[in-house]
């Protein structure tokens, strides 16, 4: 799914799958902060966003 | 191909004669040129309204489907490969079809044939690899290589994988030194030339949802763009609904989708819908080794779970 | 009723003149084809297109329009209250639609605008269009619009008609909105009343010739509505639907629709959307019960209203003009030229 939303023009840094134990706290801080700072560096997104009217 | 159709029709006949099967389906001569239309024949006298040429570029598989009785089928390759998806995916049981297996070479691009011309088609006759095209102001004399479908010029499967018995001889898979260069292209470019380039893509869709009802992989009982209850997809004509609905449609067929052509066969607007599937194609090919459709023991790869499976995607 | 003549030299100023008081609609080609869409100031009505993949009924009934809006803003005053959405119904004229098209409108209105009823949505579209039409010089293969009561010079419903004379066009102006419209243009150039209506004639006559397919609609009426419904041939019929919204999206005279509600943040909005009788959401019930629940339902549903139905109930023909989009359009070739031959010969079995 990320392959299709790269491939039309969606930043793969915008999805982002991870697998998280309930025993991982450390890894989902990890995981979220990695996550943020990739999102942030792109700045707002504009596609795929419904725009109304 | 011209040959096969009397081999067809005698096949057809004789299953019909013997009660081996109820109905035929197969493809009838349309109304207008370079158009034919899928037909369900139950009568030995009925088997002349059959015919195979090179304009029968929709998927027969899904007519085949939820029929009472044994029916027999007319398959190109195409659309065996889409039996063959069927039965693995429960929707047809192999002794419920009769495959009469046709070696196919090549379904004509009714859109480009069309563009040659300023005015409408009147006329549309193929002898082997040579076309004869008219309008009401001119004919053209075409080769018929240089007007395939664009799946079937990169198509490597021509010949049935699954039949019962052929009508005619097997043709010569060709070899491709790159089986994706279309989706090469789209790849090459950059983030946002690649967002423009489906932007433009589907700037013309008229959600009729001719591509979804003619593919044969799309048969949920409900769509997800029908969900009414609660509502899913907005339906309007808003841009990101149109593009959410060939997208999520598209990835629905991952490791599913054989690159048939009925999609963009079928598409009023002559939009190219397998850009979005063709992507999937070639990752399921990449990532997992996959073509669908080609052996009826195998589950598709995101149906089924291997530790060889591809994970570096997940953190 | 008067003649003008109009010099292709003067066309694209005089088009342009008219934009100063009107939004105008007309033909464009894209990779995709042709369709009648509103033309930006910069874009010209292609008058040389053959054919468009879509009708001109978006101009009046757009595939998606808001129809009412209203905040959700609790703050504000009349939140949550419906009002009409602030839609443009100043002047606009569609340019080079095709006398079915035209013809078609009228068709619609049937529906839109009855004694009881006005819709308001699209006979405020209606009134504020002027319909130029262009006559077909060379029909296509696929156009019986003389055997469904109309013709490739048929005036009904258009402002103006057009024809087009290689280095001029000559144009027949119909009704004072043409009038209005011609005046706005600085089109002004008489043309002799008698000699033009023979050209017209004559052009009508040549076109009419090259229509090479008709059908036969005149048993309708008297046929049996329920021995039709009940005929067993729409099994056959309906075999190869695949059951997309193909033809009725291309159809001109297809008015079916569905209304939906959406929001965002504060906002909501009522829009309306072309539904179709081929899709199975089209008549499902709340209850989630089908009415129309199988294919061949469907399929019976389109041909019926069209040649049955309408005709029953209103009395002005078929609803259908012969423009033949559906039949070149239809993915699977079903074609009601041979459904409305079907329907008019059927004798019902004892």
């Amino acid at each position: 799914m990320g392959n299709l939303l790269e491939h039309m023009g969606v930043e793969r840094d915008r999805v982002h799958f991870s697998w998280i134990s309930s025993a991982e706290a450390t890894k989902f801080v990890d995981v979220v902060k990695e996550i943020s700072e990739k999102v942030r560096a792109l700045g707002p997104n504009k596609k795929f966003v419904k725009d109304y009217n | 191909m011209d040959t096969c159709i009397q081999k067809i029709r005698e096949l057809a006949a004789d299953l019909l004669e013997r009660g081996e099967v109820e109905k035929v389906i197969g493809f009838a001569q349309g109304t207008i040129p370079m158009a034919t239309s899928p037909i369900s024949v139950g009568t030995k006298q009925g088997v002349d309204n059959l015919v195979f040429n090179s304009t029968c570029g929709l998927n027969l598989a899904n007519f085949a489907s939820r029929q009472k009785g044994k029916i027999a089928i007319i398959a190109k390759g195409c659309d065996c490969r889409n039996i063959v998806t069927h039965i693995v995916e429960n929707q047809l049981q192999r002794d419920q079809v009769y495959i009469i297996g046709v070696p196919c070479n090549g379904m004509v691009n009714k859109f480009k044939i069309a563009a040659l011309f300023e005015d409408e088609i009147t006329g549309f006759a193929e002898d082997g690899d040579t076309l004869t095209v008219s309008s009401s102001s001119q004919t053209k004399t075409l080769k018929k290589q240089e007007y395939l479908r664009e799946n079937c010029l990169l198509c490597t499967h021509k010949n049935p994988v699954l039949y019962d018995v052929l009508a005619g001889d097997l043709v010569k898979e060709q070899v491709l030194e790159n089986a994706f260069p279309d989706v090469d292209k789209i790849e090459a470019m950059d983030v946002d030339g690649r967002w423009q380039y489906f932007k433009r893509l589907t700037q013309n869709c008229i959600r009729c949802y001719a591509c979804r009802n003619a593919c044969p992989i799309c048969y949920c009982p409900t769509c997800f763009v029908d969900e009414a209850g609660p509502q899913w997809v907005g339906k309007g004509q808003n841009k990101t609904d149109v593009d959410t609905f060939h997208f999520l449609r598209a990835f629905h067929c991952a490791g599913r989708c054989t690159d048939c052509g009925a999609c963009v066969e079928a598409c009023p607007m002559g939009i190219n819908v397998r850009d979005f599937t063709r992507k999937l194609n070639k990752d399921a090919l990449e990532l997992f080794g996959w073509e669908a459709g080609l052996d009826i023991s195998k589950r598709p790869p995101l149906d089924a779970y291997s530790p060889q499976d591809p994970d570096d995607f997940i953190k | 009723m008067k003649f003008i003549t109009i010099d292709k030299k003067d066309w694209t100023k005089g088009i342009d003149n008219s934009r100063k008081t009107y939004q105008l609609f007309g033909p464009v080609k894209d990779e995709n084809g042709c369709k009648i869409i509103k033309l930006d100031t910069n874009v010209l009505p292609d008058m040389d297109y053959h054919e468009s993949v879509l009708s001109a009924k978006s101009v009046l009934f757009p595939q998606t329009e808001t129809i009412l809006t209203t905040s959700l803003n609790e703050s504000v005053e009349d939140h949550h209250i419906m009002k009409r959405a602030k839609n443009d119904y100043t002047p606009r004229a569609v340019l080079g639609i095709r006398p079915y098209d035209a013809k078609a409108i009228g068709l619609v209105k049937l529906n839109f605008d009855t004694k009881e009823y006005r819709e308001p949505y699209w006979c405020d579209a209606y009134e504020a269009t002027t319909f130029v039409g262009l006559g077909i010089t060379r029909p296509g293969p696929f156009d019986f619009s003389t055997s469904v009561g109309c013709g490739p010079f048929c005036e009904e419903g258009l402002d103006i008609l057009l024809a087009d004379l290689d280095d001029k066009f000559l144009a027949k102006v119909l009704t004072p909105k043409g009038e209005a419209y011609a005046a706005a243009c600085g089109f002004d150039t008489p043309a002799d009343d008698k000699e033009s209506q023979a050209l017209f004639d004559i052009l009508r006559k040549e076109a009419e010739k090259n229509i090479a397919t008709s059908v036969d609609t005149g048993n309708l009426k008297e046929k049996n509505l329920l021995d039709l419904h009940e005929a067993p041939f729409w099994d056959d019929v309906a075999f190869a639907c695949i059951n997309c919204g193909t033809c009725t999206y291309v159809c001109p005279t297809c008015w079916c629709f569905d209304i939906q509600d959406e929001a965002k943040l504060k906002e909501s909005a009522r829009f309306r959307n072309w539904d179709t009788c081929m899709s199975p959401l089209f008549t499902r019930h709340a209850t989630g019960h089908n009415p129309r629940g199988a294919k061949v339902q469907r399929v019976r549903q389109r041909f019926m209203h069209k040649l049955k139905y309408f005709l029953d109930k209103y009395d002005q023909g078929i609803m259908c003009v012969g423009c033949g989009r559906c039949v070149k359009s239809c993915p699977v070739n079903i074609d009601i030229r041979k459904v409305a031959h079907t329907m008019n010969t059927y004798e019902k079995k004892d």
